[in-house]
């Protein structure tokens, strides 16, 4: 297959965009970078941000990427694109055209869904680029500083990563704690019998944004750790919502890829390989869900029985969690072959429940729970003693926190928070601290 | 709207710094956890030079997560059909462990393969450790030879020219010229012409220095007799090893003399030593005996440091202890140091001070001597340490 020219792109670009238009999606510009492999796997390693501060972390993602690609464990994605406004993707010149057009039809729903759904509404996607290449420099400043150097900030980086999954899940605009707890304490002035905000006394309700709270209450922290642990904590918030829309997001883009290119009049010797291409993408993989396939399948499945405009609806309001408790009935269970497993130790797997008469409601509940955010487990911060030992809480829904890494997690929050940390959580139906 | 293309502008290789980074974790985590690698299996017995594959553990980065145990998941069959109560086999690891015989103790354990030789291992293992009291003695013996930079020279070699030396003689020569105005012009370029010449070059010297150090003499004594599991072997023979590859790292000079026994001993080369044994009863003393003698007549103690190890399952014949503790008491005054090392495999621990040499000998230690015991791989450090550990001289 000849190497594609800008200009072959800008003309089935045309198309699509127009086509876009027609199916009523509202879409941030998409702003294409051609590059090879090598660079592709140079961007994902930094989940395709232009700019992004440095860690070991990414360069060990980069390693094993590039393993298994070597390996051929596993090719590389067809698509990278990463929400902002325009948004960046990234296209490799060693794919051929027919795949060059799926993947600009598939970014043109992402990029939809990035800019319509409402669990992205505060990423600010328009000052993403400028944000993270600001926060690169700061920390570079940090570790040039000779006072601070890189073991303090990599060890600190470390640190907030350990917990940077822990934010808040629903969609909001990352929020000045200490700011947040004077308005409550000026509300609540009666009940809290309080003239000023005292560390025992925090925080007034749980708090899910242990970073945040870390940042802004830490004992003994410094300008720049307090800087580092912001910067950590507004990618986490930044991140957040696409955790939480994997399997809608794919989906969507998936839908849109595959009615466009349908409309499109692509040649045919591009369409059987475009097939091939599509149904790759949104197989399933046998015992694990593939979001591609879940999503597309749901998405087909609204449109069908509700109408294109319930899906456009859908992808506006919906995250994975209330998507599938919505949309997943027991026909798409059974179509899906979805079934529910738990392990029996030694590698060995049981099957629990099957998607018949009386199993489907279970394996939906099973699925919810592991989709988004739900397979993270939920931990807030409780209250803090006056000596500044703060206690967190394991939120237990029936599923246990594997201790070790718990440990390591603890001793990471230590670091950031300075003083001791306790974690309460459930083992073997008792209470259990850390 | 339309879409915007263009080629990616490439900042250099992004991720260079971030890999090298974590390449130096992995070589940290290698040099932290080398010590449980010291007595596997793919290492002993090899020679210094040999390559050898180390799996690391990968770095993990540590989040909050659900442990397996009873924890339900749901997945696609597929096309497949799948009944209630099916069993289901392993299911897909994601993650990579290279190391087939060492899985992850959970899925996604990654092993980064490091590839290190011997002689990088000996010099990670044994950066802190030295020989215990290695005394200067009377009689010296040239240990090596030393080359080292000493002033400059007219004459030398060609790669040995110093320019800066031979420029600073050329401008001497030239400040002398000036002052008697002999300096000739250049016919062509009507500027002035001063060449260097012969006179002016200089020549870095090399002077060799000899250097003197201690002679050391170490006696390796192990036990091959029939009661010396193929186990317990292998855990003795890890320990020479070691100690072997101890000695040869750190010190220049030193003579090893490898001595096997049953009820006689045999002094053997280092190919036989590591090599299989025999088997028969066992007999201490006449081993004792023969060290004793042999360091008498090839040691002289007044120019050689004495040194002895000794490993053993503990057995000896009940009529011998006497003779042995007598004769273990000479050979403790004669060395520097004198350890003794008791393999007792975990699946016989029946140790306790209950075999017939641990329990004579508890009453010997002191600082000169030693016990140490090994019950499983991971004490072979543990003992090699307590012998060799600066600290431990230094406490004394």
């Amino acid at each position: 297959m000849s190497k594609c020219t800008l200009e072959d792109l800008q003309k089935w670009d045309d198309q699509i965009v127009e086509l876009g238009k027609q199916r009523q999606l509202d879409w941030y510009e998409i702003a294409y970078e051609t590059c090879d492999y090598h660079e592709m796997l140079g961007a994902m390693a930094y989940h395709g941000m232009p700019t992004h501060y440095n860690h070991w972390s990414y360069g060990k993602s980069f390693e094993q990427q590039h393993t298994h690609y070597q390996l051929g464990m596993s090719g590389l994605p067809y698509e990278l694109i990463i929400n902002s406004d325009p948004c960046i993707a990234y296209l490799m010149l060693e794919n051929p055209m027919y795949l060059q057009i799926l993947i600009m039809a598939h970014c043109v729903g992402h990029s939809d869904f990035f800019k319509m759904n409402r669990t992205f509404a505060h990423t600010r996607a328009d000052t993403v680029v400028p944000r993270m290449r600001h926060a690169k420099k700061r920390i570079n400043s940090y570790i040039e500083n000779p006072h601070i150097g890189i073991e303090k900030v990599e060890s600190l980086i470390d640190a907030c990563h350990a917990i940077s999954y822990q934010v808040p899940r629903y969609p909001m605009d990352i929020p000045s704690l200490r700011e947040n707890y004077e308005i409550f304490r000026k509300e609540n002035v009666q009940t809290l019998k309080k003239n000023r905000l005292e560390l025992q006394d925090l925080p007034y309700q749980p708090e899910y944004d242990i970073l945040g709270f870390c940042a802004e209450f830490g004992q003994d922290l410094e300008e720049w750790e307090r800087d580092v642990i912001q910067i950590c904590r507004d990618e986490a918030y930044y991140f957040m919502p696409q955790i939480r829309t994997k399997i809608m997001n794919e989906g969507w883009a998936c839908l849109q890829h595959y009615d466009i290119v349908h409309q499109l009049d692509l040649p045919q010797e591009y369409h059987i390989p475009f097939i091939k291409s599509h149904n790759q993408v949104v197989r399933p993989h046998a015992g694990r869900i593939n979001p591609y396939h879940l999503g597309f399948h749901l998405f087909q499945k609204i449109v069908e029985r509700y109408g294109y405009e319930e899906a456009l609806l859908a992808r506006e309001v919906h995250n994975d969690e209330s998507f599938l408790r919505q949309y997943l009935t027991r026909e798409d269970c059974e179509e899906l072959n979805l079934f529910s497993y738990s392990s029996e130790g030694g590698g060995q797997y049981v099957v629990d429940d099957v998607s018949d008469e009386q199993g489907w409601e279970n394996v939906k509940k099973t699925l919810i729970n592991q989709v988004g955010a739900n397979s993270i487990p939920t931990i807030y911060v409780e209250s803090v003693e006056r000596n500044g030992t703060m206690t967190l809480h394991h939120e237990f829904d029936g599923r246990e926190l594997e201790l070790n890494y718990a440990r390591k997690v603890v001793e990471h929050v230590e670091r950031i928070w300075g003083a001791p940390v306790a974690l309460m959580t459930m083992i073997d139906g008792a209470p259990y601290e850390l | 709207m339309g879409s915007v293309f263009s080629h990616h502008r490439t900042n250099a290789d992004r991720s260079a710094k971030d890999r090298s980074r974590h390449k130096e974790k992995i070589d940290k985590a290698l040099k932290d956890g080398i010590h449980d690698i010291v007595a596997d299996e793919s290492i002993i017995g090899q020679d210094g030079k040999k390559k050898i594959r180390i799996p690391v553990k990968g770095i993990k980065e540590y989040r909050f997560v659900y442990g397996s145990n009873g924890q339900q998941q749901a997945g696609s069959a597929g096309e497949s059909d799948v009944q209630r109560g099916q069993k289901i086999g392993k299911k897909q690891q994601e993650g990579q462990a290279s190391q087939p015989n060492k899985p992850g103790d959970k899925a996604g354990e990654e092993y980064y393969d490091v590839e290190v030789t011997l002689e990088e291992l000996a010099e990670y293992l044994f950066r802190d450790l030295e020989l215990p009291d290695l005394d200067q003695k009377h009689m010296k013996e040239i240990m090596f030879q030393k080359f080292k930079r000493k002033g400059y020279r007219p004459q030398g070699i060609r790669p040995r020219l110093s320019k800066k030396e031979s420029a600073k003689q050329r401008i001497k020569r030239k400040k002398a010229a000036e002052k008697q105005g002999t300096i000739k012009i250049d016919p062509e370029t009507g500027e002035e012409s001063f060449p260097f010449i012969e006179q002016d070059l200089r020549y870095k010297h090399i002077a060799i220095t000899e250097e003197y150090a201690s002679n050391a003499c170490i006696f390796f004594i192990m036990d091959v007799s029939g009661s010396m599991t193929t186990n317990k072997k292998y855990l003795a023979r890890s320990f020479f090893f070691l100690l072997y590859h101890f000695i040869r790292s750190q010190y220049e000079k030193t003579e090893i003399v490898f001595v096997a026994h049953d009820t006689q001993p045999y002094e053997v080369d280092e190919e036989k030593f590591f090599g299989r044994g025999t088997g028969g009863g066992t007999m201490v003393s006449p081993t004792i005996e023969y060290v004793i003698d042999q360091a008498n007549k090839r040691y002289n103690k007044a120019s050689w440091n004495l040194y002895a190890f000794h490993c053993s399952d503990g057995d000896n014949w009940a009529s011998d202890m006497d003779k042995t503790c007598k004769l273990n008491e000479t050979l403790k005054q004669m060395c520097q140091f004198y350890g003794y090392c008791e393999i007792t495999p975990v699946d016989e621990i029946r140790w306790a001070g209950s075999t017939p040499l641990s329990q004579a000998y508890k009453h010997l230690e002191d600082k000169k001597f030693k016990v140490g015991h090994i019950h499983q791989k991971t004490d072979v450090w543990k003992c090699f340490k307590s012998f060799f550990g600066k600290q431990l001289s230094l406490e004394k």
